[in-house]
């Protein structure tokens, strides 16, 4: 197991070589010079500020200089400075990194909490009322895009109820109990993780209706109860038998979430990456949007690395064609 | 991609309808509502104002006549015969008339500005459909084009543009759609096509490129280049009707999906540049007014689920042939 998981590591690394030169192509060869912007928009800068600016960037050598002075940078972990206050980028982007994080695990856990059951009772009754009904409010969950739920939810719970906060991330100050807190914090996090779950939560649970239909049809489960498996048992296996296209769409739902991030972040002022993504575009803050775009592609990376090796865990047949019946696992 | 099921073949027709009627509204936008008449007389002259701003063809109705006017209060001398059905203009701001409930005049009410919002609603269409079916086109394009040189070429080439696509692949495409409409700079349609289009290439050229080289071992592939066809002969006369119709499925969700972005990146404030309204823009708009009204939140975004969903079942017409 450890040796594939090494051997799975080390062929990624080619890829992301390559999405370091991606990543930095988009943003410096492309004919917007963040400087003449800048001194477009607002108060024109001093020469003298511009020459430091531009000596900061390397705006003044060419871009396989850049890419090289950067890469060698990027190898010590160092990110470059944000253009808006000068910090490190790598401070900024761990001050909002846990937020994110916390909200993306809230609407993966409600993405599966929620879809599987409604898959199974879906597949349970296929074709009865409940089943249709089912598919027709996923269709529309489908078609709604996240940021018309979050207006919506927003318009509904927290204007015209009013029973959740509109918007942030925490209501109370610090002087608060931990518990009082960490009600305002599940609070502030209901409608966010609603709106981040909603397609992924409609993509899951067709899959998950058309994958139980179509273990719940084979013999050998027939078979198994007549021989007097308990329901329960059977349940497990069914469960077994379907957990492999769960891991794979993993693999598609940790980048849509990322990209959802960007816009539920920014509907909810959450305080997390996607809301810095945002603000550093429309700020031109660029190494802190070269140096988020690069983190968000080594997510999928790591997703697709984690899916990988999910399959190995899932699947002895799996297992057993990659690592052999050694049993180095 | 979800598979919708249950629905009639009937169902399915109904949503191709609906996407054509769309665009029929996105095309028709300067017509159906404008603040200029469809039909006005002026010093004995008959003109037609409105279809004026239709693309193509409005320079037949265009002229110093017409541009003259301030069809708000055209003043005596000119008769209007004939007005649009929405007779507002998208963008002609009246505070006097901001926030006006639906009903009355403004069937959709108007937003904070005055606005109808009706007369917006139709006009955001145009960019949704614009770059929904603009970028979709392009990645199809781009794909199939890299993809079928991938597996035919072989060799240095296919290496190189897997690799491309494995890279390409790594960013999700709302971030990398997001990072090349800022890095192309203005707020805009083409940016906005060229980043969507961009970012969705990789699926198309991996599936054109599999399906190649699937066929390429086939008997299908020998018995046509035993009888002597080229290789652009075989990708024309043999692959592309067999790969169309996986390619229409692609394509219409990915226009779905292009809409999506199109919205977010609007909604972002990094799509296209007020007062153009985009479905988008009149959400993230809406986000003003939350406790005033209800109006300009609820009717953009069932224009959404309408557009969304009606392509995602119409998708679902090219994947199984109707059975009536």
């Amino acid at each position: 197991m450890t040796s594939f998981a090494l051997r799975r590591l080390a062929s990624t690394v080619p890829t992301l070589v390559g999405v370091a030169l991606a990543a930095f192509l988009i943003l410096n060869l492309l004919p917007s010079d963040p400087l003449l912007t800048w001194s477009a928009e607002g108060a024109a800068p001093s020469a003298e500020a511009l020459e430091r600016l531009r000596h900061e960037l390397r705006s003044d050598e060419g871009p396989l200089a850049r890419f090289a002075s950067w890469g060698a940078a990027l190898l010590r972990g160092d990110l470059g400075r944000s253009l808006v206050d000068g910090r490190p980028v790598g401070s900024v982007v761990a001050e909002a990194l846990p937020w994110t994080l916390l909200l993306n695990l809230c609407a993966l856990l409600a993405i599966y909490g929620l879809a599987v059951p409604f898959g199974l009772v879906g597949a349970a009754s296929p074709g009865s009322i409940a089943d249709r009904l089912g598919g027709m409010l996923l269709l529309i969950l489908y078609a709604l895009p996240s940021f018309a739920a979050a207006v919506l939810l927003q318009e509904a719970f927290a204007v015209r109820l009013a029973i959740l906060p509109l918007q942030g991330a925490a209501g109370l100050d610090s002087g608060a109990g931990i518990a009082a807190r960490g009600l305002d914090l599940a609070r502030h996090l209901v409608l966010p993780t609603a709106c981040l779950a909603l397609s992924g939560w409609s993509f899951v649970a067709r899959y998950a209706r058309s994958a139980f239909r179509s273990v719940l049809g084979r013999e050998f489960l027939s078979v198994a109860r007549a021989k007097g498996m308990s329901r329960l048992r059977a349940w497990r296996h069914v469960l077994a038998n379907t957990a492999v296209p769960f891991v794979t769409l993993l693999g598609g739902i940790i980048p849509s979430l990322v990209g959802g991030s960007l816009i539920v972040e920014h509907a909810f002022s959450w305080p997390g990456l996607g809301r810095l993504y945002v603000a550093s575009v429309e700020g031109r803050d660029y190494p802190v949007v070269l140096g988020l775009t690069l983190l968000a592609a080594l997510l999928v990376l790591a997703a697709n690395l984690l899916v990988d090796l999910l399959y190995l865990a899932v699947d002895p047949r799996i297992r057993d064609t990659f690592l052999g019946e050694r049993g180095d696992a | 991609m979800p598979e919708a099921r249950g629905e009639s073949p009937r169902g399915r027709r109904a949503a191709v309808g609906l996407v054509l009627a769309l665009a029929a509204v996105g095309l028709l936008a300067p017509v159906l509502a404008s603040e200029r008449p469809l039909l006005a007389r002026r010093e004995g002259r008959l003109l037609c104002p409105a279809l004026a701003g239709l693309p193509l063809l409005g320079s037949l109705f265009d002229g110093p006549a017409v541009r003259s006017v301030d069809w708000e209060d055209p003043g005596p001398g000119t008769d209007v015969l004939l007005r649009a059905p929405v007779p507002y203009s998208y963008r002609g701001v009246r505070l006097d008339e901001a926030l006006r409930p639906p009903g009355g005049g403004h069937h959709l009410g108007t937003d904070a500005l005055g606005r109808d919002l009706l007369a917006r609603l139709i006009h955001g269409t145009r960019p949704s459909l614009l770059v929904g079916f603009g970028a979709t086109v392009a990645a199809l394009l781009l794909g199939g084009l890299l993809g079928s040189s991938a597996a035919l070429r072989g060799g240095m080439l296919d290496l190189l543009i897997v690799r491309c696509a494995d890279v390409a692949a790594c960013f999700p495409p709302f971030v990398l759609a997001l990072a090349l409409t800022a890095a192309l700079g203005h707020p805009g349609i083409a940016p906005m096509v060229a980043g969507i289009g961009l970012s969705r290439w990789t699926s198309v050229a991996r599936y054109v490129r599999g399906e190649i080289l699937r066929l390429k071992g086939g008997d299908l592939w020998a018995s046509a280049r035993a009888s002597g066809a080229s290789s652009r002969r075989l990708v024309l006369r043999h692959l592309l009707p067999l790969l169309a119709p996986p390619l229409a499925v692609m394509g219409a969700f990915g226009v779905a999906q292009a809409i999506i972005m199109e919205s977010g990146l609007s909604f972002l404030g990094l799509g296209v540049a007020p007062p153009t309204p985009s479905w988008g823009t009149l959400l993230a708009e809406a986000r003003g007014t939350l406790d005033a009204a209800w109006w300009p939140v609820v009717f953009p975004s069932a224009a959404l689920l309408l557009a969304l969903g009606a392509l995602c079942l119409a998708a679902e017409l090219f994947e199984t042939p109707a059975r009536d």
